[in-house]
């Protein structure tokens, strides 16, 4: 479960992006955040990934707050968690079997597990056939899912996506929405942070607006 | 008494070569990738490795040529002696007693009584002047002990070599002294010198390696912040962050140590012959030495050593401006 309290943040330019945030989300839920450009969707999911730090309230996650985590336990913490942005942020020297193995590399898994799990989450985004191709050889679209493989090849707990579908034609951002559904059944809670309206309604999940804060 | 502490549970074999095998697949990983950033940006390894091979290479050329000087001191045919030359009226058995006696004092390694027939003779084959000294009628040469001091116990300071002189001089058999040991004490004292000089080169060159290897792993993760802040996201500890880059210092560092291990080499070829020459002109057997296993040795442990500090403190600072350094 995650839970925002009272939760309030000020980026140190004075620009206030959150004000007074009460949310529950439930463990295995899907839930769209969407608003207005600068309401604050990007800034509520880097407070659970901890990229950001609230400067008012609590954020908890399995009803630890997050403030409480020391800093040894980040990295663990992030580990859970699969973050997808809206440029995959790809390492370009990389084919996509070794960007998509780098979270299992980090977490420590064997040689074996590596290969059997990176073969089967490019599999699931339909990319088993590209695992030599280096990113700059791939589409926007199959960036964009070799962004989802990594974010979802640990198998989190938590999946976090900021406008995952922003560059890509409605057609493949429909698959991209059905592909995190998919992930949702398998007991992922997720999170995606969108403002294509129609595209929301479309997969009629719970939505949470978010209204710019005038500082 | 303090309680025990309970033994850690022995890991069962096959825990244990999982934890191998994951951890040499992260550090493959890390070599596999600090090898292809220096394989991919030649222009820039290169300068770089230049630059800590020609940082090295003055320290431990200094340093092999301080070598060899020092073994010219060691060297049995330059072994410096202390000659006796005694009264006219001492005869050949008491010059002997004389050397068996000497010979007994710990400074002394081995003692050598030329008699005044040998050292006619050997004036005469010198000298050509066997005529000249006919006509004096009698030898004027004098019985002489020489005397091999022993180099570790003697000549390391004056104050010891003035005291065993004066102790010789009390023989009464003794006329004079001629000592042949005030050049080495020299040459030692500008050995160490020397030895200090390099030392001080070597700490100053040291610390221009660091910062080039420091300054060319900061470079390196200026160009990788972006891949920095995808690892730390998916969870990436610093360590993990650290390793590459660590690995890329170390082999700056142990292949600009072999490079400057190249350029000594070369330089010692070009100087060997005329060296040799010279030491043949004078009647030594001095033959400058290239550089021995342990120097080469050093030279590598050091150069690998500097790359892998300077990398540290270029990452470790970047982590610390960055995010606090949590392992």
């Amino acid at each position: 479960m995650i839970e925002f309290r009272q939760v309030c943040k000020r980026y140190p330019t004075g620009q206030l992006a959150l004000y007074n945030v009460n949310l529950t989300i439930r463990a295995g839920e899907m839930i769209f955040i969407t608003g207005n450009s600068g309401a604050g969707k990007s800034t509520l999911l880097k407070l659970i990934a901890l990229l950001e730090s609230p400067s008012k309230g609590d954020v908890l996650v399995g009803n630890m707050p997050l403030t409480h985590l020391h800093q040894r336990q980040i990295p663990p913490y992030r580990r859970k968690i699969g973050f997808i942005f809206q440029d995959p942020h790809l390492l370009y020297d990389r084919n996509v079997y070794d960007n998509v193995a780098l979270p299992l590399l980090i977490s420590g898994m064997t040689p074996i597990e590596i290969t059997r799990r990176v073969n089967a989450a490019l599999d699931k985004v339909g990319l088993g056939k590209k695992t030599k191709s280096f990113p700059l050889m791939l589409s926007a679209g199959e960036r964009q899912r070799v962004g989802i493989a990594r974010a979802v090849v640990n198998r989190p707990t938590i999946i976090l996506a900021d406008e995952p579908t922003g560059n890509l034609d409605p057609e493949l951002a429909q698959d991209i929405m059905y592909t995190f559904a998919q992930f949702n059944e398998l007991g992922a809670t997720v999170l995606i942070a969108s403002h294509d309206h129609g595209l929301v309604e479309r997969m009629k999940k719970r939505t949470v607006v978010l209204q710019r804060v005038e500082a | 008494m303090a309680p025990k502490k309970p033994l850690a549970k022995p890991q069962p074999a096959p825990a244990r070569a999982r934890a191998y095998a994951i951890w040499w697949n992260q550090q493959k990983q890390a070599i596999d990738f600090s090898l292809k950033r220096l394989w991919f940006n030649p222009i820039s390894a290169w300068i770089t490795l230049i630059a800590i091979a020609l940082a090295l290479s003055l320290p431990t050329s200094m340093h092999v040529l301080v070598k060899n000087l020092q073994s010219l001191t060691h060297n049995n045919q330059s072994v410096p002696t202390i000659s006796l030359f005694l009264k006219p009226k001492v005869t050949e058995q008491q010059a002997n007693d004389l050397a068996e006696l000497v010979k007994s004092q710990p400074e002394v390694l081995n003692t050598t009584v030329v008699t005044r027939d040998q050292a006619l003779q050997d004036f005469n084959k010198i000298s050509g002047l066997a005529d000249t000294l006919k006509t004096l009628g009698e030898n004027p040469l004098p019985n002489i002990v020489i005397i091999t001091p022993k180099l570790n116990d003697l000549g390391e300071t004056d104050a010891d070599l003035d005291d065993f002189s004066k102790r010789l001089k009390t023989y009464k058999e003794v006329e004079d002294i001629q000592i042949d040991i005030e050049w080495i004490q020299r040459l030692r004292a500008i050995l160490r010198i020397a030895d200090r000089i390099v030392a001080v080169v070597a700490a100053l060159l040291a610390v221009t390696v660091l910062l080039v290897v420091g300054n060319t792993i900061r470079l390196d993760i200026e160009n990788r912040k972006d891949e920095i802040r995808v690892t730390r996201l998916i969870g990436a500890t610093n360590r993990y962050i650290r390793r590459p880059f660590l690995y890329g210092g170390l082999w700056l560092g142990l292949f600009g140590g072999i490079l400057s291990l190249l350029v000594v080499n070369i330089a010692l070829l070009f100087l060997v012959g005329p060296v040799n020459k010279l030491s043949n002109l004078y009647g030594s057997a001095f033959n400058l030495g290239g550089i021995d296993l342990t120097t080469t040795l050093e030279v590598l442990v050091i150069s690998s050593a500097l790359g892998l500090v300077g990398a540290w403190l270029a990452v470790n600072r970047y982590l610390w401006e960055n995010e606090v350094v949590n392992d």
